[in-house]
């Protein structure tokens, strides 16, 4: 797999088509974040699939939708099928509807044959902040799209959310996915066209119909050589935290309330030996300004003072 | 590289420095949310010279003493009466009322229907610490059922108001509630409520540490304040079917918005048509 371009791959290599293999049953994995619609796209495939006949398996699991945690759903259809969830290194479509959630899943793609559907667009969760000082290095994926597409038998990156966005509602990202999805099912256009404009809202139908086109049109001419997989924008590089933060405490006011010393997410603030707040460990403080909001007594003020370093990357910028 | 637009605020250049260090207790909320307040007029880049701030007795009237803008230190239960002639006879001015839960709900209660009622262009900023503080910590019409004041020794057996449900029924163009440990978002609010074309009622829940909370033993000030923290029940989750692990819930956010007329045009157009006559 040397070949990073994904068009010629999909020449090479047959996509695995519902009912034609027989006993195996076909797997989706729909990969996302919470709020994305990730359940709504495997609840289409597995009507369809339905619809057309077969027996269809579907689990999630979707717990941390709200908070915009890691969402995913198994959907399989066949002749028969037996469990609900797919093994690793058995999924004949990934679809995921964000970035680092794609490559999370990636071992799951049947090696060779697997196709690869996969929005750029990027959700950096919480946790890949590892310090919370600023500028701090992310921990985000530091892959491209052509390492990706490298280890896949098919894999298109998809800028689905920009597309979505000129559609006028960014939240169709999902169905331009699934669009991109329809064009390798072999199950008719006008199914998919029926099934979608059933399931949305009845406002939001056309432009849900136009999003599923645009993802179907877009594979359609990625297999003819025509579209080049959208590029991922490198993640934040680490960089030097461009300033020095320095803490103005006016003792006078100071009542030791403890409230600052408490709140501290850093825990750098004490009371001395006159009950005076002051700043302990200085290396620890990342200027949150939380000390300085919830201070009843205004005795402290913090001031980000830029640095040499901080300047010179201004000026470069 | 780093937006930081707290940065630009210092509240130094709203306070008058001659009279600090305050006379609030250490660790009382009302400090945050004078803070807050300043902040939001900053924000809105208003004027102190435009800026007129009405407060009554108690410890939350004493806060109109540090601003330095135009301010007026009134009767007790009444800065809502005297705001509402000041709004009245000068609607070039942004009027902010401060006042407490004992000044406004108890004493001032007819006066802040009235005002909610009116829907004059105002903000009232009601700064809750469940209890009459200046004082010495007598029981108020907020002051939570069981709990020990000076003059309820065996708790509270009155049933407290809900401050904003009042001001919601009475008209009051604008609700909110915020407590004092989210200072950004009691920010938003009160400048949310500072840009409503009409009245604003904003309750914000404040720690009384030293008599309050020493009698009640609520512990310390950073105690008090994420006690208030988990007992609240912002807007994003107050209308979620499954609600299983908060029992005693505190809503905040903006609880009531609407557009009635607002009472100062309506009162001029009036009075303009009885010149022309």
């Amino acid at each position: 797999m040397s070949d990073p371009g994904s068009t010629e791959l999909a020449a090479a290599i047959p996509v695995p088509l519902p009912g034609a293999g027989g006993a195996e049953p076909v797997n989706v994995l729909v990969v996302g974040v919470g709020g994305q619609g990730v359940i709504m796209v495997s609840k289409l495939i597995a009507l369809l699939a339905q619809q057309q006949g077969y027996e269809v398996k579907q689990s999630e699991v979707h717990g941390m939708a709200k908070r915009g945690g890691a969402v995913f759903s198994h959907v399989r259809f066949g002749k028969l099928v037996w469990s609900p969830t797919i093994p690793k290194g058995e999924a004949d479509f990934l679809v995921a509807l964000e970035w680092a959630e794609g490559l999370r899943w990636l071992d799951y793609l049947r090696p060779g044959t697997g196709v690869f559907i996969c929005d750029t667009k990027q959700i950096v969760p919480p946790f890949s902040c590892r310090d919370r000082r600023p500028g701090a290095a992310l921990g985000y994926v530091r892959e491209t799209v052509s390492d990706v597409i490298a280890r896949v038998g098919e894999g298109y990156a998809i800028d689905a959310t920009h597309m979505a966005e000129q559609l006028g509602n960014d939240r169709v990202g999902n169905v331009v996915l699934l669009g991109a999805l329809s064009a390798a099912l072999n199950f008719p256009a006008a199914q998919w066209e029926k099934i979608v404009a059933d399931f949305v809202p009845k406002k939001t139908t056309a432009v849900n119909l136009e999003a599923l086109r645009q993802g179907r049109r877009w594979i359609e001419e990625a297999r003819k050589g025509l579209q080049h997989p959208a590029s991922v924008p490198p993640p934040p590089s680490p960089t030097v935290a461009d300033y020095r933060v320095r803490l103005e405490i006016t003792p006078q006011w100071c009542k030791s309330c403890d409230i600052c010393v408490k709140m501290c997410p850093e825990r750098c603030l004490r009371l001395n030996a006159e009950r005076i707040v002051e700043l302990a460990a200085p290396d620890k403080c990342t200027g949150c300004r939380l000390c300085e909001w919830l201070c009843p007594d205004f005795a402290i003020r913090v001031h980000l003072d830029r640095t040499m370093a901080g300047a010179g990357m201004e000026a470069a910028r | 590289m780093l937006i930081d637009q707290a940065a630009e605020f210092d509240v130094r250049d709203y306070l008058r420095k001659e009279m600090m260090p305050h006379f609030l207790c250490p660790g009382c909320g009302h400090g945050i949310a004078l803070r807050a307040l300043l902040w939001a007029l900053h924000d809105l880049g208003i004027d102190k010279d435009r800026l007129a701030v009405v407060s009554g007795i108690g410890c939350a009237g004493r806060l109109s003493a540090y601003i330095d803008a135009n301010t007026f230190h009134v009767t007790h239960g009444r800065p809502l009466a005297y705001a509402t002639g000041l709004a009245l006879a000068r609607p070039d001015l942004h009027v902010v009322v401060i006042t407490g839960d004992g000044d406004c709900l108890a004493i001032g209660g007819n006066h802040l229907i009235h005002a909610c009622r009116r829907n004059l262009k105002l903000t009232c900023l009601m700064l809750n610490n469940e209890v009459y503080g200046m004082t010495g910590g007598q029981v108020s019409p907020t002051t939570p059922e069981m709990l020990l004041t000076t003059t309820t020794p065996h708790g509270n057996t009155e049933p407290h108001f809900d401050a904003c449900a009042l001001a919601a029924a009475a008209g009051a163009g604008f609700v909110g509630r915020e407590v004092t440990l989210n200072v950004p978002k009691l920010k938003e609010l009160i400048r949310a409520g500072l840009m409503h074309p009409g009245f604003a009622f904003l309750e914000v829940m404040s720690d009384c540490t030293e008599i309050f909370g020493r009698k009640n033993d609520l512990g310390s000030s950073p105690e008090m304040m994420m006690r208030q923290k988990s007992e609240l029940r912002p807007t994003a989750y107050r209308d979620t079917v499954d609600m299983p692990f908060r029992p005693n819930h505190l809503p905040t956010g903006i609880l009531a918005k609407n557009d009635r007329p607002e009472y100062g045009a309506s009162y001029r157009a009036a009075a303009a048509k009885e010149a022309r006559r």
